[in-house]
């Protein structure tokens, strides 16, 4: 019996010190991944709003800002007696100075500096005269105004007759930037036209790019 | 006794056999702490990125230029990865007046942002490899880097800026970085004159009372706008008006085609365009009253191509603003009635010709009674280059009183006066009273009551303090009352009349530099 129980106590020993032995040399089992999280802060994705733009192979005039032709009216036939006269007027703006009004070219203007501008054109010999013709530079730059003024003429310079009374009359670039005021046929040396009000300037300031005087 | 024995060592087995039976078990049941002849491997590690947004996200308005235009052929820029749009600015960096200067492009471009951005310049335009780049204003302090070709940087504020490769002006890119468009103009308001993007041509645009011209991010109008005798007027959008299908104003059959021209008008509203290339002056206004101008860019290249240029105006005020200009580019002037109360607050100024910051010469064009320019103020002005004339200039050539004027924060980045044509007029300050080709009467006039405070000027040629000039007429005709306070040359704080290089004549009084 105690034979048994030693033998038994024995082989229980041998297995633990096989078993320990086993645990102990064993290969340990390769572990599992390990995975780390890494934050990385980062400007967010910008929101981009891109504008195109339409098939073109030129400029073109938008929709809307279609116009007809301007047409002028004709002028009248024979000679323009105000072309490069002497011309007089009261106070003038800037660089737009008074022989402007005459010299032939309807890029260069005359402004007054205060109402009623008076521009007072020397015909340099009396005539018959019956059309006025006003103009302004003809470009669309010039946008529409109206202008107010009297026509008057003069055999001796002082003395001034009324012809045309005070009117307002339109300027339109459609219409050739102009207008044309005929008038009883007089005996004239002197005509003289006397601005009171003009919607393109700010208080003060007849425009005119060309004063004609016809027969 | 034998007995005895036998049961001791049992008992001795038993013993061992139950702590051989514990440390079995606890190897297996603890492999944990168990004895182990080798250490357990490492635990592979894996490491994932996440990336994770922080703030709001940057906007960007990109705009496609007109299908007419041809993008520049010296740069290409991106902005956060985003391909931008290059023109090829027209400018003249010639020094000397002529009817028909030499003209040259630089590049420049335009978006709007908000938050922060990177800004990326391929420079393909210069004979030399980038090595360098600055961007002005300086006082931004924004760093770029300059690497195989490239310039980069970082924008966080809106604004205007030039940037210059290799310490040169040659080919410097102008990037007008607008702020986000707001309260966009409903298209169907019938007071509303909406531009689309494209390139359209308008020979002129004239606005009435109370109407809005809104030129869109990507459009061109090639024409001009002008008001007169109109109130409350509004331009406003991301558009440019550009004048590059006229021949200069002087050449013959020409005119000025001035792309806004102000007379007799108020309440003014003038918004975040771009005028580009006009044949004559650029931004024109004449006796109008109340202006607010902001983010406006300029930039002229031809004769006569004045930046801003007010005549007998009131009111008016100009900020957050840029002028590239061949010809005074801030300018105020009588030709009528008197002018009073003209800011320019942050603008930018680059001027290939005449003079930064004016006032004259014309002072009475109109040839008024008691003609007067007062309370005009510059303030927070970075004048990037000044080749030409004077950079602060009072030039009163008529016979009005010139009183109340303020320089303030001046920075002069490039004061380079004296090329071309400019002769002795070659001043960082000129204050003069003295007859001129401009002049329209036959007396002379005044100047008071003067301040130029905070004036730091970076670079001057060879270093040299540059001459500046105070001179009155007579007598009667006197420079009265100037302070200059805190003026810094080269680094060097200028202490008196003799640092500044200033000859001071004798019609002058209480002239004081500290």
């Amino acid at each position: 019996m105690k034979k048994t129980i030693f033998y038994i106590l024995i082989a229980i020993i041998v297995i633990c010190i096989a078993v320990s032995l086993y645990t102990i040399f064993q290969a340990p089992a390769t572990p599992e991944p390990v995975t780390v999280t890494v934050t990385n802060t980062t400007e967010p994705a910008p929101e981009v709003t891109r504008v195109a733009t339409p098939d073109q192979t030129k400029a073109q005039i938008p929709a809307g800002f279609e116009k007809d032709e301007p047409v002028a009216p004709a002028l009248p036939s024979g000679e323009n007696l105000a072309l490069n006269k002497p011309v007089d007027s009261g106070l003038h703006t800037d660089v737009y100075v008074p022989k402007n009004v005459n010299d032939g070219k309807d890029l260069t203007y005359w402004e007054g500096g205060d109402f009623p501008n008076t521009m007072k054109i020397d015909l340099a010999g009396t005539y018959k005269v019956k059309t006025a013709v006003v103009m302004l530079n003809p470009a669309a730059i010039w946008g529409p105004r109206t202008q107010t003024f009297e026509i008057q003429v003069s055999t001796d310079g002082t003395n001034f007759t009324t012809v045309v009374p005070s009117t307002q009359y339109q300027f339109d670039p459609q219409t050739g930037n102009m207008v044309i005021v005929d008038f009883a046929a007089t005996d004239a040396a002197f005509v003289q036209f006397v601005f009171t009000q003009n919607s393109g300037t700010f208080e003060k300031g007849a425009q005119a790019a060309e004063i004609c005087i016809y027969e | 006794m034998k007995q005895n024995n036998g049961i001791s060592q049992l008992i001795i087995l038993g013993i061992l056999a139950i702590a051989f039976i514990g440390f079995t078990v606890f190897q297996l049941l603890a492999p944990d702490k168990a004895i182990k002849a080798n250490a357990a491997p490492t635990p592979q590690v894996i490491e994932k990125t996440v990336d994770v947004p922080q703030g709001s996200p940057a906007k960007l308005t990109l705009y496609d230029a007109p299908k007419t235009v041809t993008p520049s052929a010296d740069a290409t820029l991106t902005v956060e990865g985003q391909p931008v749009f290059v023109y090829d600015a027209v400018v003249n960096n010639t020094h000397a007046f002529s009817k028909t200067p030499k003209l040259s492009s630089t590049p420049m471009a335009y978006f709007d942002f908000e938050g922060e951005v990177t800004v990326d310049i391929l420079m393909t335009g210069l004979a030399d490899p980038i090595t360098s780049a600055v961007i002005s204003p300086i006082s931004a302090g924004i760093q770029a880097e300059a690497k195989d070709g490239h310039v980069r940087f970082i924008l966080s504020k809106p604004g205007q800026y030039t940037v210059q490769f290799n310490g040169s002006p040659n080919k410097a890119m102008h990037i007008f970085a607008n702020p986000l468009e707001k309260d966009i103009p409903d298209k169907n308001d019938p007071n509303v004159i909406f531009i689309e993007p494209g390139d359209w041509e308008i020979e002129s645009l004239v606005l009435k009372d109370n109407q809005t011209l809104y030129l869109s991010g990507g459009s061109i109008l090639r024409g001009s706008v002008v008001s007169d005798n109109v109130k409350n007027v509004t331009i406003r959008g991301r558009g440019m008006i550009d004048g590059s299908l006229h021949e200069s104003w002087v050449s013959a059959g020409e005119y000025a085609r001035v792309p806004i021209d102000f007379r007799n008008s108020r309440n003014i509203k003038v918004e975040g365009i771009i005028i580009n290339n006009s044949n004559a002056w650029c931004f024109n206004s004449f006796q109008s009253d109340g202006a607010e101008i902001s983010n406006v860019k300029i930039i002229s290249a031809r004769p006569n191509g004045d930046g801003f240029t007010f005549q007998s105006c009131l009111n008016y005020t100009v900020k957050d603003s840029f002028v590239r200009s061949w010809d005074d580019s801030l300018v105020v002037k009588n030709y009528g009635m008197n002018s009073d109360k003209i800011t320019f607050d942050n603008v930018q100024v680059w001027t290939d010709l005449a003079q930064s910051c004016e006032i004259g010469y014309e002072t009475n064009k109109g040839q008024k009674s008691n003609s007067m320019i007062t309370n005009v103020t510059f303030k927070n002005i970075t004048v990037l280059y000044n080749f030409h004339k004077p950079v602060l200039s009072i030039h009163n050539s008529d016979d009005a009183l010139v009183q109340n004027v303020t320089y303030s924060n001046i920075v002069v980045e490039n004061a380079l006066m004296g090329r071309g044509d400019a002769g002795d007029n070659n001043q960082l300050i000129d204050f003069n009273i003295a007859a001129s080709g401009w002049s329209s009467t036959a007396n002379r006039g005044k100047i008071k009551d003067v301040v130029i405070e905070n004036l730091t000027v970076l670079k001057t040629d060879s270093d040299v303090t540059p001459p500046s000039r105070i001179y009155g007429y007579d007598e009667e005709h006197m420079v009265e009352n100037v302070a200059i306070k805190n003026v810094v040359i080269n680094g060097k704080k200028i202490t008196g009349n003799k640092d500044l290089n200033a000859k001071i004549n004798s019609y002058t009084a209480n002239i004081t530099v500290e």
